[in-house]
């Protein structure tokens, strides 16, 4: 373990690089994007090189460093598979985003800025074990994600960024009080997650903590009924804010779900798991449903967020191999299923004016490529076997199977209720007769691109499972037994 | 060396670079070169079979080849095809049918657009692809993964005519349906992965068949009930006729070889966990026989030749599901082998024959099919003879004959399955000729009344010359094979390792009447005009102009006696009355039994009712569950806020700011303005001063 800076240089390339950004507008047209760019990709190579560089086996890079010594606080940056690949997928999206709002020239130098802020906050989010700074990266990542909706989102866009805001700080304070708890219950002051997973903490403590845990993860997650807010935000909020939201929020709520309650509160979570996977259950039926009822097409991906990562509760809470595998992949695929149909209807509202389901249609006529690149994500979407969101939810009812036949049968239904929505979604939008909104001009390069590469993510993660499957086992097997950290 | 299995994986590959050229279309294809790659990837696969089959006849028949192997936890999936007998077998078959509707197609859909007919064959192709790999697959994943591979791909290929309303809603009701069926075969084969810790089909099968009594049990049934769905079987039969909205090549290819034969196909790979529980094998029997009888009942009154040829679809997979109840799965893959070559002869030569038909495919237009398309039609003959079973000289009655057989010699239960069995082979029968016999009546005049420069009148006279080789030698080869391939029904059945079954002689000489009694009926159905009145009239409810006497004696007075006596009906005759009896019922046999009603009652309705409800559109609020919440911190914040919203720190001040005021007002009393007060003051305060003063000095 040297004392490598590149998980640090994975958090702060973005954040400069956003602030590069913020000024770039002014030395030539699109700098800023192309800086935005230029930094997230460097981040990226910077991430492939750690993982080729080979790690100890539990984790592939680690970092730790005094931050403020007499609060006890840390930097402890440690990146295992699980990180790496959410990592891929928050650099991945990052990218993507710039693209997608490529035309946006409102404030681009800020949007851009915004874009690498949310990835940088949320780089820190998937990095730290230090609890305090963990926290930090937490709360900031709302900041940049309230700006995108509401500066650049349709609508009624400063409602639904206030309820994003009010959702997500008021459930922040339960993990902050939490934390602080933790940090000052101990002989030293001392947020190391490593450190405080040692403690013995008497079993009732343990299950007030992970309410608290939980309260800031399962809204961010969400699920019902704390979900009130993602609709209404992924709705409002401008493409490259929904990819970011579906992509890169939500995963943070299941990343701190799958990372620190089996690991702080063994017990607790023993205890508290049972009724996750009932939260779970009822919402991966409960989220599908109301997609099947929404007439906005944004909408309806919402709640399918909401059906899935439902099921990625499920799978985290069943604390099973198979489960926790399961959400894991399913926790990736869905971040890249789900961008990409934010990113379809994104383009689709550009061109059209409209996400009404009842106005839209006859892509397949008018725009081929249009219609292909929607059947590939709809495959997905349903979980058609060959993608990874089929592998992910194959494994979760697998793990169910063990644990209980019952929440099984329940995803099983949810996959069946999953073809309802996602064929409605199709038949009206590439199905059918254009209604108001006329010839649709087809996808062009520069949204090509972006659609290939997340087509091609969760094509090769269904059909070569290994990949992601491998790089999740350390996490899943830490979920399973709690170990210590070096 | 390199193992000659090693050529399985290059058997579905064909289609699924056709597909991928097709679908990705990078070169800009034009008419021509998207034909010739359909064709490529259509045919191929057949011709990789071939040498396989070399092997496999050769006495080699068990070869495994990994595809790759997944290691997580302590689980170890390997991926893998697989030949052995059983795979050949019907992998030949799915090349072959597959090979002859892509042919067909390139022809049949040549009206189409350049971008609809890439769009038709790369879906077609992929669709053949997924077939192949679920024949082939030797796991449980590539098993699943061709299966619902498939079933995305009626999705598509359903509703190919993506303006037509039904078309849609019968691909999205195809895909509903066998999605919901295919849960109960993903948990199934997910407890066998747990049960057995291997997915690998040839260490599963063993594996399964020493599982304890229940969790046995519940998986038997688990894959029953995902191949019920799949072959569309009573009661998750009302899918497949509505598929048919589909273009004819398709339901050829979905409605023969696979797809709904995946079903029986599936109980006859897993029969070894299936079989094993009798309680599974008698419901498999009763859905089987029940089904065949039913559809084939419902098939007699269809007035739409494709929908027809569905219900005999469902009624013919029946069979097969019914001999692997039986125990017999050999016999099933038989009858799956016969079904393919004769299902999808049908199909093709009846599209032939009514493709640019002002009449759709409704059964008149069947009418002059001998004189318009002379090839097609004796292919359709061929074709109802082998589905009827005509003894002997078609291969329709040697599986069949082997079905019925089994049944024969399961005992004193056998029997009762036998008679009812039987009794549907007749029926078989009557439907399988009905379309033969109206083709014999002359041609409804409207139909040569198409003026001529019109739009149709030309595509009718485009379509009146012979059809090109692409239709011709499809429907040759196909029936060749359903007339001829009864000589290979008995070898395959010893090929997968069983013995014939052979019933006694008086059985069998029934069974060969049958198909003598169906034709009688199928002639009193079409040349009766109370009859062909009565099944044209429960579609249009038009009263027929006259009831032929004898049969209004001799069949209809029977039946509505029946009805009178079981239903305690003591009033007197009615004509009306007797008349909508009859094809009230007649109207339920042709729909299917009304199952789509009752789905719609059951399911859908509620189901639309819920989610409407959910989403704010019954009274209800938008999202309940989700601002429950929401609600709940508004009023909380009030109850906390509200208290304090006047504020008693603000009282506190506000009231001593007032108190100030009123004390500012007593002293602004004393500022009278007047000279005299002040100098009293002066006085006053001068006097108080010094008593002050003298107070001070007191001492």
């Amino acid at each position: 373990m040297g004392y490598d800076m590149e998980l640090t240089a994975l958090i702060l390339l973005p954040f400069f690089g956003g602030i590069a950004a913020l000024f770039a507008g002014r030395f030539g047209r699109d700098a800023e994007r192309w800086v935005s760019i230029a930094a997230l990709a460097l981040a990226l190579v910077i991430l492939i090189l750690a993982f080729l560089t080979p790690g100890d086996g539990r984790w592939i890079a680690f970092e730790r460093f005094d931050w403020a010594p007499s609060l006890g606080m840390q930097v402890i940056l440690a990146m295992d598979g699980l990180s790496g690949a959410l990592l891929v997928v928050s650099l991945a999206l990052g990218i993507v985003s710039v693209i997608v709002s490529w035309k946006i020239t409102e404030h681009s130098g800020l949007l851009n800025a915004a874009l690498l802020w949310t990835v940088a906050a949320s780089n820190g989010v998937f990095l730290s074990f230090d609890l305090l700074v963990f926290a930090f990266f937490w709360e900031l990542m709302l900041v940049p994600a309230f700006l995108l909706i509401s500066v650049w989102g349709h609508g009624d866009r400063e409602a639904a960024a206030l309820k994003f805001l009010v959702f997500n700080a008021v459930a922040g304070l339960g993990l902050l009080a939490a934390v602080f708890y933790l940090g000052a219950s101990g002989e030293v002051v001392t947020f190391d997650a490593f450190e405080v997973a040692e403690r013995d903490i008497p079993h009732g403590v343990q299950v007030l903590l992970l309410l608290g845990f939980a309260a800031a993860f399962l809204v961010k997650l969400p699920v019902p009924p704390l979900h009130a807010w993602l609709p209404d935000a992924h709705t409002q909020a401008p493409t490259a804010g929904s990819i970011l939201l579906a992509g890169l929020l939500l995963k943070t709520g299941a990343y701190g779900l799958f990372r620190f309650p089996p690991m702080l509160f063994p017990e607790g979570f023993a205890t508290l798991a049972p009724w996750g996977m009932v939260l779970g259950a009822f919402g991966s039926i409960y989220g599908a449903l109301l997609a099947c009822g929404q007439t906005d097409a944004k909408r309806l991906v919402a709640y399918t967020s909401v059906a899935h990562m439902s099921i990625v509760l499920m799978g985290i809470c069943g604390g099973v191999y198979f489960s926790l595998m399961g959400a894991g992949v399913e926790m990736v695929a869905h971040a890249f299923s789900a961008s990409a149909l934010f990113l379809l209807i994104g383009a689709l509202y550009d061109r059209t004016g409209t996400r009404d389901l009842r106005e839209l249609g006859g892509l397949q006529q008018s725009a081929p490529r249009f219609a292909a690149a929607f059947a590939v994500f709809f495959s997905a979407a349903l979980a058609m076997p060959g993608t990874a969101n089929f592998l992910g939810e194959a494994l979760v009812i697998t793990g169910m199977f063990q644990v209980n036949w019952i929440f099984a049968s329940i995803t099983l239904i949810s996959l069946v209720v999953s073809v309802v929505y996602a064929t409605r979604l199709f038949k009206r939008v590439v199905f059918g007769k254009a209604r108001r909104s006329g010839v649709v001009e087809d996808l062009t390069a520069r949204e090509m691109g972006p659609i290939v590469l997340l087509a091609i993510a969760t094509l090769l993660f269904g059909m070569l499972p290994q990949l992601l499957m491998g790089a999740l086992e350390g996490a899943v097997t830490a979920a399973l037994a709690p170990v210590a950290g070096p | 060396m390199l193992s000659p299995y090693l050529l399985l994986l290059l058997v579905p590959s064909p289609p699924l670079a056709a597909f991928l050229m097709l679908g990705l279309d990078p070169f800009f294809l034009r008419r021509r070169a998207v034909q010739v790659l359909a064709l490529l990837g259509g045919v191929a696969p057949f011709f990789v079979m071939l040498p396989l089959a070399a092997v496999c006849f050769g006495g080699e028949c068990h070869g495994v080849v990994p595809v790759f192997t997944l290691a997580f936890g302590q689980s170890e999936v390997a991926l893998a095809l697989l030949l052995d007998p059983m795979s050949t077998l019907v992998g030949l078959t799915v090349a072959a049918v597959g090979a002859m509707v892509i042919t067909y197609a390139i022809d049949y859909m040549s009206d189409a657009g350049v971008a609809d007919l890439r769009r038709f064959f790369a879906l077609m192709n992929l669709f053949l692809a997924a077939m192949l790999t679920m024949v082939l697959a030797g796991d449980t994943i590539t098993f699943f993964f061709g299966w619902e591979l498939m079933g995305l791909c009626s999705f598509f290929l359903i509703a190919y005519n993506t303006g037509l309303p039904q078309a849609v809603a019968a691909g999205r009701k195809a895909f509903i349906i066998t999605r919901f069926a295919d849960a109960f075969l993903l948990a199934g084969l997910l407890l066998l992965f747990l049960e057995a810790n291997s997915v690998r089909l040839d260490v599963l099968i063993p594996a399964g068949a020493t599982m304890t009594e229940d969790r046995h049990l519940v998986i038997a049934l688990l894959l029953l009930a995902g191949a019920l769905g799949k072959s569309a079987q009573v009661p998750f039969h009302t899918w497949l006729p509505s598929a048919m909205a589909g273009p004819t090549p398709v339901s050829a290819l979905l409605h023969s070889a696979t797809m709904v034969a995946a079903g029986a196909f599936m109980l006859a790979r897993f029969s070894p966990i299936v079989m094993s529980e009798p309680l599974v094998q008698a419901i498999a029997a009763a859905f089987g026989v029940g089904t065949a009888a039913f559809g084939a009942l419902s098939a007699i009154f269809q007035t739409d030749v494709k929908r027809l040829l569905a219900y005999s679809s469902i009624s013919q997979i029946g069979f097969m599901v019914l001999a692997v109840g039986l125990g017999a799965p050999e016999v099933a893959i038989g009858h799956f082998v016969v079904h393919a070559m004769f299902k999808s002869l049908l199909f093709l030569a009846a599209g032939d024959i009514t493709h640019g038909s002002d009449l759709g495919t409704s059964m008149k237009a069947m009418r002059g099919a001998a004189r318009r398309r002379p090839v097609a039609y004796v292919a359709y003959v061929a074709g109802a003879a082998s589905l009827a079973g005509v003894p002997f000289i078609t291969a329709g009655w040697w599986s069949k004959e082997a079905v019925l057989s089994a049944a024969w010699n399961t005992g004193p239960f056998g029997i009762a399955i036998w008679a009812l069995a039987f009794l549907t082979a007749i029926c078989t029968a009557v439907y399988a000729f009905r379309p033969v016999l109206e083709a014999l009546l002359p041609e409804p005049e409207h139909r040569s009344r198409a003026p001529h420069g019109h739009p149709l009148a030309l595509n009718l006279h485009h379509r009146a010359r012979i059809g090109s080789g692409f239709i011709t030698v499809p429907l040759v080869v196909l029936a060749t094979g359903s007339m001829l391939g009864g000589v290979m029904v008995a070898p395959i059945i010893s090929f997968l390792g069983a013995e014939v079954p052979h019933a006694p002689h008086l059985p069998a000489l029934l069974a060969a009447m049958a198909p003598f009694a169906g034709l009688i009926g199928a002639a009193a159905l079409t040349f009766v005009p109370s009859l062909a009145a009565a099944v044209e009239g429960a579609h249009d409810m038009r009263r027929p102009t006259r009831l032929d006497h004898k049969f209004q004696i001799w069949v209809i007075e029977p039946y509505i006696r029946l009805i009178r006596w079981l239903s305690r009906d003591r009033r007197p005759r009615d004509a009306d009355l007797d008349f909508e009896r009859q094809v009230r019922l007649i109207r339920w046999l042709s729909r299917g039994a009304r199952m789509d009603g009752v789905y719609q009652a059951l399911v859908v309705r509620p189901f639309v009712n819920l989610v409407r409800w959910l989403s704010g559109h019954r009274g209800g609020g938008v999202d309940p569950v989700g601002s429950a919440p929401v609600a709940l911190a508004l009023r909380l914040t009030q109850a906390v806020v509200g208290p304090l919203a006047h504020d008693r720190f603000d009282r506190f001040w506000m009231r001593s700011a007032n108190r100030l005021v009123r004390i500012w007002v007593m002293a602004r009393a004393i500022q009278t303005g007047r000279s005299r007060d002040y100098a009293l003051g002066l006085a006053l305060g001068t006097a108080a001063l010094l008593v002050i003063a003298w107070g001070t000095t007191w001492n």
